[in-house]
């Protein structure tokens, strides 16, 4: 006789702490996993960005549009730079560092600011920086929109370069990712946190090259020089350079530099993420 | 027959105290013992097809022991199992979006779950149809009166039918005629084998619909049994 009893789920130990050395290999496993569940979060998450608004999602557009004539009557016209392109240089700078400031905010926060989901429902924990990460990535791929009528006006050719854009918009993304991770769990305890790194997205907004190019800075010598040992230096520059039709203008070392730092951050954000939110989620 | 699905064995919890900014950076990489007792020495078995009921004073540990049993806090001691699929349904809707609509949420708390869009949209007209909430369902949360976020909610959890379904203070909310029913759609999950645990401190309601209920007093156990001796206890360790 067949016997036709579904067999019985296997008894699971809930809430167990995982060896964190390797929680990046985890939290892939992981992301892989809820590819549905991340992509349903991320479309919340926008959502209720742009909530009871009439323009919606349309604001990641007009936003840069109203943004890049700003810089232009302030740079071009006002101050009179010859550069006719300068405010596109100024918009794309600041659309990159926008994407990673509001990745890193929306990770330190991503758990403290989610309590009444994480209170009622379990799943995989790393998924609510991710949703952070990808709704940042997704809102600055359509801001970038903007640039392709510039480019027409302006004159720019449409090369294989353009591809520097989108490692762009990935890498800052990634970065405010990983390095947002290690102080996320720190934040459930503590909510200084959140206001020290208003400050430093802020100052770093002035000491990236955001407001400047990384031209400016290589001319003043070897002091210019450090500013290349910001990571966010290489996906400023490579934005600009994808745009303007040419091939990375600084040298592969320090592109693999800050992917390698990228990399590293994740690593270590992966790793004290992990060790330390089952704890953290008690603060809340 | 009947088999274990939720397995306690000495289970203890601590919360940790709020800490100034330095000792935040130390918990990064030393763990802060000091703080609180929430659950100490928790043995507990639960089989498919009971209807566990735990009551007990507020703050005396009840939703943290369901919290534990869902995974959202791990245990400082012993260990918790668990057989299937566990849904909780804590407080009035709970997890849910207030931006969402009713049916955006009903798909999102699926997916969460692990279910798909599609079989989400399959089950829509009955989630509808228990919940009461007809064109409303398309409305945003925020919009929902408490009464009927905690219809969307029970309808949501048990139409996507878990294993274990954990209800936290959920029960009492709501008109006579949805109280009733909320009480024979858990009955109708115990009769296919399900599980529930219930807190609430509505105890009629509970002595109607509990197998066996537990007297939880300051993190631990501290009566189990049979409905009416469990509230004696109750009584008994909260004088009034």
């Amino acid at each position: 006789m067949v016997d036709d009893t579904p067999a019985l789920p296997a008894m699971r130990t809930m809430g167990s702490r995982r060896n964190s050395l390797f929680s990046i290999f985890y939290q892939i496993k992981e992301l892989s996993s809820s590819r549905d569940l991340l992509s349903q979060l991320t479309k919340r998450e926008i959502a209720a960005r742009y909530r009871q608004s009439a323009l919606g999602l349309s604001w990641s557009v007009i936003e840069p549009i109203l943004l890049a004539m700003t810089y232009y009557f302030l740079f071009v016209m006002l101050r009179g730079n010859t550069d006719k392109m300068y405010a596109v240089w100024i918009l794309l700078g600041v659309l990159i560092w926008a994407c990673f400031a509001k990745t890193l905010m929306g990770v330190v926060t991503s758990l403290s600011h989610n309590v009444s989901t994480i209170q009622a429902v379990y799943f995989a924990r790393v998924i609510h920086p991710c949703v952070k990460m990808l709704s940042n990535i997704r809102i600055t791929l359509l801001s970038c929109l903007v640039v392709i009528p510039i480019m027409i006006i302006g004159d720019l050719p449409f090369t294989i370069h353009l591809v520097w854009v989108f490692a762009a918009i990935l890498m800052s993304g990634l970065l405010g990712f990983g390095f947002g991770m290690i102080f996320a769990p720190m934040n459930c305890s503590n909510r200084d946190l959140e206001h020290l790194f208003r400050f430093v997205t802020r100052a770093g907004f002035f000491l990236s090259p955001v407001m400047w190019t990384i031209d400016m800075a290589l001319e003043r010598g070897k002091l210019g020089e450090m500013v290349l040992f910001n990571p966010m230096a290489t996906p400023l520059t490579l934005v600009r350079d994808g745009v303007s039709g040419n091939a990375p203008s600084i040298d592969l070392i320090w592109i693999a530099y800050s992917c390698g730092f990228i990399i590293l951050s994740w690593i270590v954000g992966a790793y004290f993420f992990e060790k330390n939110q089952a704890e953290a989620v008690k603060h809340l | 027959m009947s088999h274990t699905t939720v397995e306690m064995e000495n289970v203890g919890l601590h919360f940790p105290r709020s800490s100034g900014i330095l000792a935040s950076i130390k918990s990064l990489f030393k763990k802060n013992r000091s703080g609180f007792t929430a659950l100490e020495g928790i043995n507990l078995t639960v089989k498919s097809g009971e209807v566990v009921g735990i009551i007990g004073k507020n703050g005396s540990g009840k939703s943290t022991l369901l919290r534990v049993i869902a995974g959202i806090y791990p245990t400082d001691e012993g260990e918790c199992r668990v057989r299937g699929d566990i849904s909780l349904l804590s407080g009035l809707g709970t997890g849910f979006s207030r931006h969402l609509t009713g049916r955006e949420n009903a798909i999102l708390y699926g997916s969460i779950l692990g279910h798909s869009i599609q079989t989400m949209e399959e089950l829509m007209a009955e989630i509808i149809d228990f919940s009461e909430l007809g064109e409303f369902i398309d409305q945003p949360l925020r919009t929902y009166s408490a009464g009927m976020k905690a219809r969307l909610g029970l309808a949501v959890a048990s139409a996507i039918q878990p294993d274990i379904l954990l209800v936290d203070e959920v029960l009492g909310v709501g008109d006579p005629n949805f109280r009733e029913k909320s009480m024979e759609r858990i009955l109708g999950m115990v009769e296919d084998a399900g599980t529930v645990v219930i807190v609430s401190h509505s105890f009629t309601l509970m002595k109607k619909i509990c197998s066996r209920m537990i007297l939880i007093h300051k993190g631990k156990i501290l009566s189990e049994g049979e409905p009416e001796s469990v509230i004696a206890a109750y009584y008994e360790a909260n004088p009034k």
